[in-house]
């Protein structure tokens, strides 16, 4: 099971790292593109890609609402299918955040061994491409990003410590000005269901959020989480502004074709 | 009554607890170990010390012997308040200071409101914070330090720890367990307030100035490197 | 406690609107964290010590029954009467008959969270004492008619024109310019100087009751607190029971990570230790002492899932850090505890029916938990709290029976691919020109401010789906 087992079982031919990607609700809903890029880049980076077929959602809508016992069976569910891969890759801080800090905690016995196990293998994206699967220029001439700025969401930068991995990716694959948000390690006001419980302030921070990306002259707001990213571009199209926005993945290789966050095709 | 809930709040304590003797409690505390202390701004005690007396915004001044300090207090006072009113603890250090060479005449005992300057003589320095410790007794009343204007403090080079697990160690060799002193004090400055809008301001209620007079030999580039590391 | 939680989502809303007090407040997010990062970045052992001082506090609340007893009985040692209070009306009426005893009339305070939260002021003033706040925060917003809105800043929320004009009305000292902090804090001073030399008892809260020695631990800047345990005849401590730590040492270690953490200072300007009243040489102090130990309810906590907030030392970080805190503000809580920590401790002082909107003001950000110089998962915490909300069914059904609806459509990926199969491609086809929706029906909450991103097409498993087909055809 272990990978460095299996790694140095064949020196001469190393074994390609065997990769699970956890799409996550939100991307498989709303942006497939960023599970689309996330395989590409995976692959790039020399691993072997699988998309369990059983995959759903990790959970955090109900296990934050305080239903554990609803959650439960999902968390045993993602165990389940995804326990058998060398690594569960997954686009997202908060949800690689549910499997590595919260599975743990929710359940028990058996299974909060298994809730180890498997959070000892899982990685968010760009954790993974900075320490397992190291990304590296390649021939391809680097992508042109111009001005980015980065929102570090709060799970990814507090339970993942996610803060260079994602701005080192940028600065090695892309050519880009990353400049800093002022008080980038502050909410942007979605906090999964409260920006439905608090509307109006949650309003308020993804408004100063906005005002301080539009402030830094950046075109392009990037970032690693889905629910932050669709808050701040549903916020930014409100407010009037078209600065575009980006999950990481969809950077990284390049990929701007179609319409960012929010944007229209018309 | 009161026995009674005394009686039910420490059952409801006691039911919550692990029930461990006295014994198994005290190793297991000792078991944690002391907790980690902080690097000192410098290396040398004194220039820690003196920098965080300023980054407390205190002043400083370093002096030779006893003599030196009574002629500091001196021109501290005149040069604040055009006199030499001073009011000092019955310490028997503060009365066998010469201070009539000086032409200081303390009145020793407790500082009433209205009085403008008070000394007291510092049981210890503690380097880690910028801190003196005194503690109450006829040496070092209370008002001494908290009713006037500006509060003088001499601390001698020889009475300064590193940090505030020595300062105990030297509180309890002084003091035994019958003759506890009301209060101990740490102080770290002059009486402050941030309460209206986050300014700072001196002078909330106690001393709006804070003195501390070094006795013992403190080089001039020690008190030079003091000031660089509190950032004057 | 003057409890309005319950009102609490009415009054955050209100609070968002008074702009000059928004604008104090993100001041304070901005330059409190800063100024916090800056207090500890020199220092190179926070996450060593915050560890030691979390396994003391355990340990000494694993152990509250030897530690209190060890306090109680070095405390009457020293000379001091240790009173054991149930609940905030009985701390309150301990503290007046003290007060009737000694035929006091006049009363002066320092800061005390604990009798904010029984509300003792008003209980003495009711009873015909004079209670005078002596802290310069809490003496203007007890000039104001206001509660505090910051455990560590009573007053930060109120403007300096505000202060100015409320002393101009309060103190009858004739025309005066008044003009900035320092005149301010001058004339409080003044004002507060009589109430000092004249006070008949002092109260005071504490920081620390050091079970060794029978010590309580005072920490200050304005030494007003000293100034009410030294200057009046009777000086009488309120706190609470799990205040208790075994040793000196153990309560100026957590100095280290307390003060840092409120204030941005090392240490204070005073840190006091008291043992009880005037000795026999003593030139001054109290002739005699009193010690109230409040419960409310934190007996029970010690007993609860909920151990961990009783090792809170009450520093504020977690509210300056506090995106929500900082949002609406301390008064918006309904409780004296606001913030984090306040969102965790109200419900469990009072109860989950009348406060469970405050477990649910959290974005989940862990902001609170990082900085908390106690180490308390705040966010667990409050987590564990909506699921008590949720098991007594205090949340609403619609988002019970919703959040179970989507837990067991996520648990059967078939049914669950052929909905979001058939939603997400029709979304996709009304909202793919403008590229999101200005109004959704039941996202209101969601679209009353901002757009909703449309789906980019199809899910990602029809995608996949027809990618792997054509794999496997090859």
């Amino acid at each position: 099971m272990s990978n460095e087992q299996s790694a140095h079982s064949s020196p001469e031919q190393p074994k390609r790292p065997q990769v699970a990607l956890f799409v996550t609700c939100l991307a498989d809903l709303f942006r497939p593109s960023v599970a689309l890029d996330s395989i590409a880049l995976l692959e790039q980076a020399g691993c072997d890609v699988d998309v369990p077929r059983l995959q759903t959602c990790c959970g955090q809508p109900g296990y934050n609402s305080g239903d554990y016992e609803a959650t439960i069976p999902l968390a045993r569910q993602f165990i389940e299918v995804f326990e058998s891969a060398d690594y569960v890759v997954i686009p997202s801080g908060s949800c690689a955040g549910m499997i590595k800090h919260h599975y743990p905690k929710l359940l028990q016995g058996e299974w909060r061994q298994r809730a180890l196990d498997l959070a000892a293998r899982t990685y968010e994206l760009t954790c993974f491409l900075t320490s397992v699967a190291e990304m590296r220029r390649g021939t391809a001439t680097p992508v042109e990003l111009g001005r980015v700025t980065y929102h570090d969401s709060c799970a990814g930068l507090r339970e993942l410590a996610i803060k260079e991995q994602p701005r080192k990716l940028l600065k090695e694959l892309c050519h880009t000005d990353l400049v800093e948000l002022e008080q980038t390690e502050v909410c942007c006001g979605f906090g999964g269901a409260f920006c439905a419980k608090m509307p109006e302030l949650s309003t308020k921070m993804s408004t100063d959020k906005v005002d301080s990306a539009i402030a830094t002259g950046a075109q392009i707001i990037a970032g690693g989480d889905l629910g932050c990213l669709m808050n701040i571009a549903g916020r930014a199209r409100r407010m009037g502004h078209d600065i575009e926005v980006r999950h990481i993945a969809e950077l990284l290789l390049g990929d701007r074709d179609g319409p960012g966050i929010g944007e229209g095709t018309g | 009554m009161t026995d009674s809930i005394r009686s039910f709040i420490m059952g409801k304590i006691r039911r919550a607890g692990r029930g461990a003797s006295v014994a198994q409690v005290s190793s297991e505390l000792q078991s944690l170990g002391p907790a980690p202390t902080p690097s000192l701004i410098s290396e040398s005690t004194s220039e820690s010390f003196i920098a965080n007396v300023l980054i407390n915004k205190g002043t400083v001044e370093c002096v030779s012997d006893r003599s030196a300090a009574v002629k500091a207090v001196a021109d501290y006072l005149y040069q604040r308040f055009r006199s030499h009113k001073l009011v000092a603890g019955n310490d028997s250090r503060l009365a066998a200071m010469p201070w009539r060479e000086a032409g200081v005449l303390p009145r020793f005992g407790s500082a009433e409101n209205g009085d403008a300057a008070g000394l007291s003589y510092a049981r210890l320095g503690i380097a880690e914070t910028g801190s003196i410790v005194t503690w109450t007794g006829k040496s070092c009343p209370a008002t001494n330090n908290l009713l006037v204007e500006d509060h003088i403090v001499i601390v001698e080079l020889a009475d300064l720890v590193t940090t505030m697990e020595l300062a105990w160690e030297r509180i309890h060799q002084h003091i035994g367990k019958q003759d506890k002193p009301r209060g101990i004090n740490f102080i770290s400055g002059p009486s402050s307030t941030a309460d209206i809008e986050g300014k700072l301001v001196m002078g909330a209620h106690g001393p709006r100035s804070w003195h501390v007079i070094l006795i013992g030999e403190v080089s001039g580039s020690s008190l030079e490197k003091a000031r660089q590391l509190a950032g004057q | 406690m003057k409890l309005e939680t319950s009102a609490f989502l009415d009054k955050a809303k209100e609070a968002l609107m008074e702009t000059d007090k928004v604008q104090i407040r993100d001041f304070i997010g901005l330059f409190a964290p800063l100024a916090r990062n800056a207090a500890l970045g020199n220092f190179d052992k926070f996450d060593q010590l915050r560890d030691h001082v979390k396994q003391v506090k355990q340990h000494t609340l694993d152990n509250l029954d030897c530690y209190l007893g060890q306090f109680e009985q070095e405390a009457i040692e020293n000379g001091n009467r240790v009173h054991f209070a149930r609940d905030g009306d009985a701390m309150n009426e301990i503290v007046l008959s003290i007060c009737q005893e000694h035929r006091a009339q006049r009363v002066i305070k320092g800061k005390s969270m604990v009798t904010e939260e029984t509300a003792l002021n008003d209980h003495l003033i009711r009873a015909g004492l004079e209670v005078t706040e002596t802290d310069l925060g809490e003496y203007i917003i007890q000039q104001a008619g206001e509660t505090p809105s910051h455990i560590v800043g009573p007053a930060l929320h109120k403007t300096m024109p505000e202060i100015r004009q409320l002393f101009l009305d309060k103190h009858d000292l004739g025309p005066r310019e008044l003009e900035g902090a320092p005149d301010l804090v001058a004339e409080a001073r003044t004002m507060l100087r009589d109430h000092f030399l004249n006070a008949d008892v002092g109260i005071v809260g504490s920081n620390a009751l050091i079970a060794e020695n029978g010590y309580s631990m005072l920490v200050t800047n304005e030494g007003n607190g000293d100034l009410c345990a030294n200057l009046p005849p009777v000086l009488i401590i309120c706190t609470t029971l799990d205040r208790v730590v075994p040793r000196a040492v153990d309560a100026t270690a957590m100095l280290r990570m307390l003060v840092p953490s409120a204030t941005s200072q090392a240490i204070t300007c005073y840190t006091s230790f008291y043992s009880g009243p005037r000795r026999s040489n003593d030139p001054d102090g109290p002739m005699e002492t009193h010690i109230v130990l409040l419960d409310n309810k934190r007996s029970d906590i010690l007993d609860s899932n909920y151990r961990e907030m009783l090792q809170c030392i009450r520093c504020g970080a977690c509210l300056n850090h506090c995106p929500v805190y900082i949002g609406v503000g301390g008064h918006a809580y309904g409780s004296v505890y606001p913030g984090p920590m306040g969102s965790v401790l109200t419900p469990l002082l009072t109860s989950l029916a009348e406060s469970h909107a405050l477990p649910n003001a959290c974005t989940t950000c862990g902001r609170c938990a990082e900085v908390c110089p106690a180490n308390i998962p705040l966010p667990d915490l409050l987590r564990d709290l909506r699921r008590d909300e949720s098991l007594q069914k205090l949340s609403p059904a619609s988002w019970r029976f919703g959040t179970k609806f989507h837990a067991w459509l996520a648990t059967h990926p078939w049914l669950y691919r052929t909905l979001t199969g058939l939603g997400i491609p029709l979304l996709h086809r009304l909202g793919r020109k403008r590229g999101a929706f200005r109004s959704l029906p039941m996202a209101s909450a969601w679209t009353s401010h901002r757009d909703f991103p449309t789906p980019q097409g199809r899910t990602f498993f029809q995608q996949y789906k027809t990618a792997d087909k054509q794999l496997d055809d090859r």
